[in-house]
């Protein structure tokens, strides 16, 4: 099992919904909450998140775009983050997550250096690590109704830009949308084979440009009933007669 | 990258410890095969001073751990893990170097203290070779990742300690000449070493680009735009810290990072090598002499961190790391 | 390097019961339902409501952090009464016990309704229940009410209600389903948050294009397929332009214009007379069409009818008419309306203007669908599919928000109309209780208010001409806020944003108490703040404060609870019952008539009770009639017995889900006493799906107008005409001109303009703001932009949303600001006319260039919302409000900085210009006086066992 996340960048609208519900979830899960915050009502509001949502420009005005980007821990295969781990706290199952045991975990960092993605932050609480599980305390709790038996991001995501599955099975959901829209891993050159996959925006779709006089009135001259479009009018209704001296009083 | 002053005390001492170490073992080493025993006891004092200095590294780098109650696990992974292993060594070194200590001071036979110093000198530059590893290994960090930094740190550890057993000699009044000349060309070694990583760094090898970051290649751009397009950060979505930016976003000012950069220019390599080469007798300014390269270093390992740039900065921003 | 893979056992979760609730969020008004877990007593996860009509079981990011509201230390705990000999504003208050509070209510209220009940002027902002805030103010008999339409949207409501009988804003949604071609004007957000995001991944599914008009590129507008950045302000003449290639091209719906609209009625063309301009009528009122079959002018229209379109044509007695179309087409066919002379001014150029307007013309004429679902028109005849121009528009605050709004929103319904993409499959949608006649038939009582006695109608509603305004024999406004007056006639949601300025200048008269519920006026919802803070704070002569008794009705410490005299503290969403009704803003989707609640899921830790109790409690007291029994007792025990019990008409209350005795009535029905059990036991929401034949064409579908009367949502079943040429308008215009036979306003300015400003068809002018050179100098457009995790001044207590926006800087084109020699993150001023403030600059690409935005309502006063005095919200963030004045400026010094028409706040006419500051000035300004700080914690660590 190669289990992750697609995110779909040609939806997401960088609302950081996924953000807080990870937040909520995992700050009271067993797994690695809570999840302290700092100066909460203060100057420097500070807080320990497994999936943050950044906001980048691409190109120059007019013709630039701005892209939103929620980056999470990419589970990946090669993850270096867990060979550096001294103590062995850092680990990936056989399933592909990636977790940190907070029982084992001396605080020491190497880890968060060694991720190339932001993934894993400090909890200064604990003085342990702690990172996206992949909600691990969802995604194979039975006593959840199937349907939610998802990540807290994905279930949140108001675009259905996040979308959970094993990459190893080619026929998941996540397979076949990441192959279908060419999903990519973020730093590849870097060789972590993140699991995570973004897909980038899809093409603009092309609408042709009516021309003038085209249309509904030219459906009607075209022959009535069954010419082909939806609009057809008989060309002998009183319709017909209405548009006719319609359009000669407006383009006559 | 955030400079832990744990970690900077931590890799200085130690390294500066390790490499007198394994300065008085290799002594010791030439004198085992030489079969000569005299005038060992300033050399013991010195190799004492070394493990003192590890022993105080190691503490100060327990220290940086957030939770040290743990730190007994840090041997878990030693099969892939550097700092496991930088554990597993420093451990077993300093028990050896203690052997060694005690063999000395006995005055053990030269045989089964050579044998001890080839072990202790093993692991001395096992240890140090696993510190620079910690780093090197990091990928997401291109200061770092690459063979001079090992180099770089058996250089200047060696150095320093060399340095370190120098000056203590000449203040226990029994100077050698030889080892003052091992000194100087470990520094103008150790100079080079750092000068050739500096220029590495500034150069545009292994470079990653906010556009790589973010896939622009791969199609995250507005459609019809170039491969090439430049991207931008428009929002990091915190208007405050996180632990991303304090451990990663750190980045001196010009003037401080120009202030440490003389410091280590004069403490490590300058005045460290003026007193070897000036040959003084003062005990003090052999003292003095130290210092300036312990703090030389503490500047050069300061600017060791917080020149290093992280790829995470990319995706705060930052254009190229 | 292998990685080690390991498998472990995991952490046992926590073994506590779970309890699992369901509600509605109000973390903003979008009213997602939320389903809610408990672990033991504690709040563990609260998550979207899959079953749920407006959300589907998505959350947003404020809704998914509601727990963090819930800890708020901004929580008021008690009734407060401002200390003897403290200012107002200065934030010093004892806590006194509910029976004292709701005492001195009482008192106060009495005497004023004994005496002079317009002297209470009671305003809400955000709340969902004016249904019965307005039932109470009309009860109490006071004209002065109204919710935050006024400074909110109430140009996009009114323009629809005027126009199509729906609206953007909450009556109509987009058919997310079938729509190919959408286009978003002026949207960042929007009320219907969650379902537009639902909705535009939808789009992207089916592989419609998404074309947001915005200055800005960021949110929804970064996924638009195509991003159009118009200059602020001129969204108008970009549609007219889009009006005038439909018609040059002739691509528009000749059936759907003759049918549903008034395209073919015909309006008299005798300049000077006192019907100029409007629709020529038979004997029994019906407007005037030219039948080309029959070659005869008749008022008897059906389906068949062959209605003339255009043309000019004699009435009988002699007289000149015109269909609404030939006078639209004389307009918009004009050269000033070509895409090449409005894309200077648009900043659009004229290819892409023109290629809007064919794109959408190839799609709903050449692309559209047809459903095979079987309807009957509102003539009788029946029809075996149903067509749908899959063109959908939706448009909120870019156009709302600037005082040419309401006309401009206007010219995007006749975008519409023209497409014929109106409540079809794929366009544009009413929600129900929506389509109404245009404009409802509910006008606003025209009668003074007298002593002891509820008002003679309800306080807001839709004038149909002159004699429908609020004002006395001499023309004079008798409302606080100059609703329904010559100054803004068809202010169909109040104005809230001029009551305070009104009220403190005695104009049109003083009042003795301001009681606010759930509205920041001293902060983010005023104009020119600074001085709306001095203004409520301003005394008379004598010493005596201009506005006596400020009563604020507020769950959390905002800026506004400080210049309260008392403060009546309410709950949280998650302690109180509420009712999301159909009386009010609908939930409902295009094709389900849903209604919610919420009930408490968190017990009561502080002494605060829920607004509405206190409300049904006072009403009561007072002895309202529609709250007390003839003999002067009780009739409603509470708030849930109230909405249970009371009737607007028979069988017609607040809730319309398990009505009946036995509660298996829908909409209509009797009073269920157990009507809130039910709902609790159905996840706290009631669907009505509407059968497939009376989901589409409502305004002229039979069977659903007669379903829409038996529900009450309408009274005649009887087409719903689409109004391309506004009558209504042309009477207030007539009456400017000095032609109506009726109420005319003796004022020169307020003459010139109705004569101007109610142009009959849509039309574009400059933002009044910007009339007569007062841009001079001031070069740059300045809007905000609502964040989406944040909502207005309530989430900065939010210790989660808070770490993701605690500041905002003023963004700004790039090269603008590169030819302005500005830097990312110098400190600057900014200035209107009005006055300065400094804050930080950020560039960036995707803003068009002269425009410059923020994000709105970040900033905070130092010390409230419990946040400490040096939080970055006090320190570095800024309030664009303090730039903006309520007046406008000039000579016009008396008018509202509003529309015209509306009375609609023009937040977005803002013009500024930007300098760089001097080294040493950092730091947000203007600085406020800090408020006493609360004690707060240091660390969070919510979850831990
Ligand atoms: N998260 C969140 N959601 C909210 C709210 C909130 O505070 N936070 N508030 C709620 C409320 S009260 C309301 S009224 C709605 C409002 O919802 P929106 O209408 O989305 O409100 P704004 O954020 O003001 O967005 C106005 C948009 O119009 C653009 N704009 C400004 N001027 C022009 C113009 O002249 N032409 C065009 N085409 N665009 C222009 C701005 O760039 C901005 O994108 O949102 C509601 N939803
Ligand atoms: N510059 C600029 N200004 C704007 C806008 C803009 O786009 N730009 N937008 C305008 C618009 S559209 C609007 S609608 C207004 C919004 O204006 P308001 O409706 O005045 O604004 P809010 O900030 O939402 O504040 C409402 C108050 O409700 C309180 N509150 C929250 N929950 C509860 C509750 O459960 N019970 C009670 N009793 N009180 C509660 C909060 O504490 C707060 O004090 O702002 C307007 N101001
Ligand atoms: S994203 Fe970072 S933390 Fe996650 S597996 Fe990859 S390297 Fe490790
Ligand atoms: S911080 Fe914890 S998880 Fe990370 S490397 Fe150190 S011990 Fe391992
Ligand atoms: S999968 Fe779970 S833990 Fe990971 S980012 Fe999503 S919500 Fe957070
Ligand atoms: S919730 Fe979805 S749309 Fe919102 S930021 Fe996350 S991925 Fe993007
Ligand atoms: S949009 Fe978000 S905050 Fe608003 S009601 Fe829905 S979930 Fe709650
Ligand atoms: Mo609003």
């Amino acid at each position: 099992m190669k289990l992750g996340l697609v995110i779909d960048l040609d939806t997401c609208v960088g609302c950081h919904a996924c953000a807080t519900a990870c937040k909520e979830w995992n700050g009271a899960s067993a797994i690695s909450g809570p999840l302290t915050d700092d100066s909460p009502y203060g100057a420097d509001p500070t807080g320990t998140w497994f999936n943050r949502v950044r906001h980048y420009e691409v190109g120059e005005y007019p013709g630039c775009k701005t892209i939103n980007v929620p980056m999470s821990c990419l589970h990946c295969e090669d993850a270096a983050c867990v060979s550096v781990c001294p103590t062995g706290a850092s680990y990936k199952r056989p399933d592909g997550i990636v977790l940190v045991d907070q029982d084992r975990c001396m605080g020491c960092n190497l880890c968060a250096w060694a991720c190339p993605y932001g993934a894993r932050e400090l909890d200064p609480a604990s003085g342990t690590m702690k990172k996206c599980t992949l909600c691990v305390d969802r995604i194979f709790d039975t006593a959840l109704p199937v349907e939610e038996r998802e990540p807290a991001c994905v279930l949140a995501c108001p675009t259905h830009a996040r979308h959970y599955g094993d990459f190893d099975d080619p026929e998941s959901k996540v397979s076949k949308l990441s192959a279908e829209r060419h999903g990519f891993g973020l730093l590849g050159e870097l060789d972590y084979k993140p699991v995570n996959r973004y897909l980038p925006p899809r093409a603009p779709p092309v609408v042709a440009a009516a021309a003038p006089g085209s249309a509904l009135p030219q459906a009607a001259e075209g022959g009535g009933e069954g010419a082909g479009t939806p609009d057809a009018v008989a060309a002998e209704s009183p319709l017909s007669r209405l548009i006719a001296r319609a359009r000669a009083a407006l383009t006559g | 990258m955030h400079a832990a002053l744990s970690v900077i005390v931590f890799t200085v001492l130690s390294g500066a410890g390790l490499g007198a170490f394994a300065i008085v073992a290799v002594d010791d080493l030439c004198r085992a095969m030489a079969s000569r025993v005299d005038a060992t006891q300033p050399w013991n004092i010195a190799a004492t001073l070394a493990l003192l200095l590890v022993i105080a590294g190691l503490c100060a780098s327990v220290l940086h751990l957030a939770n040290p109650r743990n730190a007994w696990r840090s041997a878990a992974r030693f099969r892939t893990s550097w700092l496991s292993r930088e554990a597993v060594f420093s451990l077993a070194f300093i028990v050896v170097a203690m052997v060694d200590l005690a063999l000395r001071w006995t005055d053990a036979g030269m045989a089964l203290r050579g044998t001890v110093a080839v072990l202790s000198l093993l692991l001395a530059w096992t240890v140090i070779h696993c510190t620079a590893m910690i780093y090197a290994s990091l990928k997401p960090i291109r200061a770092w990742h690459t063979w001079r930094v090992p180099l770089n740190y058996l250089l200047l550890a060696h150095a320093s300690g060399a340095m370190l057993v120098a000056a203590t000699l000449q203040v226990l009044g029994a100077p050698s000449p030889i080892l003052r000349i091992i000194a100087a060309v470990l520094v103008v070694a150790a100079a080079i070493a750092k000068w050739d990583h500096r220029r590495y760094v500034a150069s545009d090898a292994g470079r990653v680009t906010l556009e790589a970051a973010l896939g622009v290649a791969h199609g995250v751009r507005p459609p019809g735009a170039p491969a090439t397009v430049a991207a931008r950060i428009l929002d990091t979505g915190h208007s405050r810290g996180t632990f991303l930016t304090r451990e990663f976003g750190v980045t001196a000012t010009p003037t401080r990072r120009d202030i440490a950069w003389w410091a280590m220019a004069i403490g490590v390599y300058a005045l460290p090598l003026a007193w070897l080469a000036s040959g003084a007798r003062n005990p003090a300014l052999a003292i003095a002499a130290c210092i300036a390269m312990l703090a030389g270093l503490l500047c050069e390992r300061w600017l060791f961190f917080v020149e290093a740039r992280h790829t995470v900065r990319l995706y705060h921003g930052e254009r190229r790391v | 390097m292998p990685v080690p893979i390991e498998f472990r056992t995991l952490p046992k979760p926590s073994d506590a019961p779970q309890r699992i609730e369901y509600s509605t969020c109000y973390m903003c008004a979008c009213r997602c339902g939320i389903k809610v877990t408990f672990e033991g007593a504690n709040l563990r996860f609260i998550q979207g409501n899959r079953e749920h009509p407006v959300n589907r079981g998505v959350i947003c990011a404020k809704g998914s952090a509601g727990i963090m509201k819930q800890l708020s230390p901004a929580k008021l705990a008690k009734p407060l009464k401002r200390r003897e000999g403290t200012a107002r504003g200065d934030g010093i208050f004892d806590e006194i016990e509910w029976d004292e509070a709701l005492a001195i209510v009482e008192a106060r209220l009495r005497t004023i309704r004994d005496t002079d009940p317009k002297k209470l002027a009671f305003f809400t902002g955000r709340d969902q229940m004016q249904a019965l805030t307005g039932l109470w103010a009309q009860q109490f008999g006071t004209p002065n009410w109204a919710a935050h339409g006024g400074f909110c949207s109430v140009n996009m409501a009114a323009a629809g209600l005027y126009t199509i009988g729906y609206s953007f804003w909450e009556f109509g949604a987009v058919d997310w389903d079938r729509a190919r071609y959408f286009v978003l004007w002026g949207v960042a957000e929007d009320h219907s948050s969650n379902p537009i995001k639902i909705g535009l991944d939808k789009l992207k599914r089916s592989g419609a294009k998404f074309v947001s008009i915005n200055p800005v590129r960021t949110g929804y507008s970064a996924i638009a397929d195509e991003w159009i950045p118009v200059r602020p302000g001129t969204d108008g003449l970009l549609a007219l332009s889009l009006v005038h290639v439909l018609l040059t091209d002739g691509t528009i719906d000749y059936e759907f214009l003759a049918r549903y609209t008034n395209a073919p009625w015909l309006v008299i063309c005798d300049p000077g007379a006192a019907d100029d301009g409007l629709f020529a009528r038979d004997h029994e009122a019906r407007p005037l069409v030219h039948d080309d079959g029959s070659n005869t002018l008749t008022g008897a229209v059906t389906f068949d009818t062959c209605v003339a379109l255009f043309g000019t044509f004699t009435l009988a007695d002699g007289r000149t008419a015109k269909t609404s179309l030939t006078l639209a087409a004389e307009r918009y066919l004009d050269a000033a309306y070509a895409p090449e002379q409005v894309a200077p001014q648009c900043g659009v150029d004229a290819a892409t203007i023109r290629k809007l307007a064919r794109e959408m013309a190839q799609v709903a004429f050449n692309e559209s669908i047809t459903l095979p679902i079987e309807w009957t028109d509102v003539w009788g005849n029946v029809h075996a599919s149903v067509i749908g121009r899959p063109v959908a528009m939706y448009a909120m605050r870019g156009i709302a928000a600037h005082s040419n709004g309401f006309h401009t929103c206007r010219a995007l319904h006749i975008v519409q109309m023209l497409l014929g993409a109106l409540d079809g499959p794929g366009n544009f949608r009413a929600r129900a209780p929506y389509p109404k006649p245009v404009p409802p038939r509910q006008v606003p009582a025209t009668a003074p208010s007298h002593p002891r006695a509820p008002l003679a109608g309800s306080p807001l509603g839709f004038p149909m001409r002159p004699e429908d305004l609020a004002i006395d024999a001499d023309g004079r406004p008798l409302r606080i806020d100059k609703a329904f007056s010559w100054q803004a006639p068809l202010a169909a949601h109040g104005m809230m944003h001029m009551v305070i300025a009104n009220a403190v200048a005695g104009d049109p008269y003083p009042i003795d108490t301001l009681m606010l519920f759930m509205a920041n006026m001293a902060w983010n919802s005023s104009m020119n703040t600074t001085g709306t803070r001095e203004m409520l704070r301003a005394k008379d002569a004598n010493g005596a404060y201009r506005i006596p008794f400020i009563i604020v009705a507020d769950a959390f410490r905002s800026e506004t609870v400080a210049f309260a005299d008392l403060v009546l503290p309410d709950t949280t969403y998650l302690e109180r019952h509420d009712a999301i009704s159909l009386l009010d803003r609908p939930i409902s989707e295009a094709d389900t008539i849903a209604d919610a609640i919420r009930h408490p899921i968190v017990p009561l830790d502080r002494d605060v009770r829920p607004f509405q109790e206190v409300l049904v409690e006072l009403a009561s007291r007072l002895g309202f009639s529609a709250f007390v029994k003839p003999d002067g007792t009780r009739r409603y025990r509470d708030y849930c017995d109230f909405i249970v019990r009371y009737e607007r008409a028979p069988g017609i209350g607040f809730l319309g889900g398990w009505r009946g005795a036995s509660g298996d009535a829908a909409l209509v029905g009797a009073p269920n006493p157990r009507q809130w059990d039910a709902y609790i036991a159905n996840q706290s929401f009631f669907e009505f799906h509407l059968p497939p034949a009376l989901q589409y064409y409502r305004f002229a579908n039979r069977r659903y107008l007669e379903f829409a009367r038996t529900t009450g949502f309408i009274t005649d079943i009887e087409p719903i005409v689409m109004q391309l040429w506004s009558e209504p308008l042309q009477k207030f215009r007539l009456a400017g001109l000095g032609q109506y036979a009726g109420p005319r306003p003796h004022d020169a300015a307020d003459r010139a303009r109705l004569t101007t400003y109610f142009d009959p068809l849509p039309f574009w002018y400059p933002p009044l703001a910007s009339q007569g050179g007062a841009d001079d100098g001031f070069t740059l457009h300045a809007i905000t932009q609502r964040p989406m995790m944040m909502y207005h001044s309530w989430d900065s207590q939010n210790a989660w949303l808070r770490q993701i926006i605690a500041d905002n800087h003023l963004y700004m084109n790039t090269r603008t600001a590169a030819a302005a020699g500005l830097a990312d993150d110098d400190w600057i001023w900014v200035e209107s006319h009005h006055g300065a403030l400094r804050c930080q600059l950020r560039t960036m690409e995707g803003c068009e260039p002269n425009t410059v935005w923020t994000w709105n309502a970040v900033a905070k006063q130092p010390g409230a919302w419990a946040l400490q005095t040096d939080a970055p919200e006090a320190t570095s963030a800024f309030l664009l409000n303090h730039l903006i004045p309520e007046h406008l400026p000039g000579g016009a010094a008396r008018f509202s900085n509003s529309d015209p028409v509306t009375g609609q706040a023009a937040w977005f006419d803002l013009r500024v210009r930007v300098r760089k500051c001097a080294a040493d000035e950092t730091g947000a300004w203007p600085k406020v006086a800090a408020l006493p700080e609360q004690p707060v914690p240091e660390r969070l660590r919510w979850g831990a066992a």
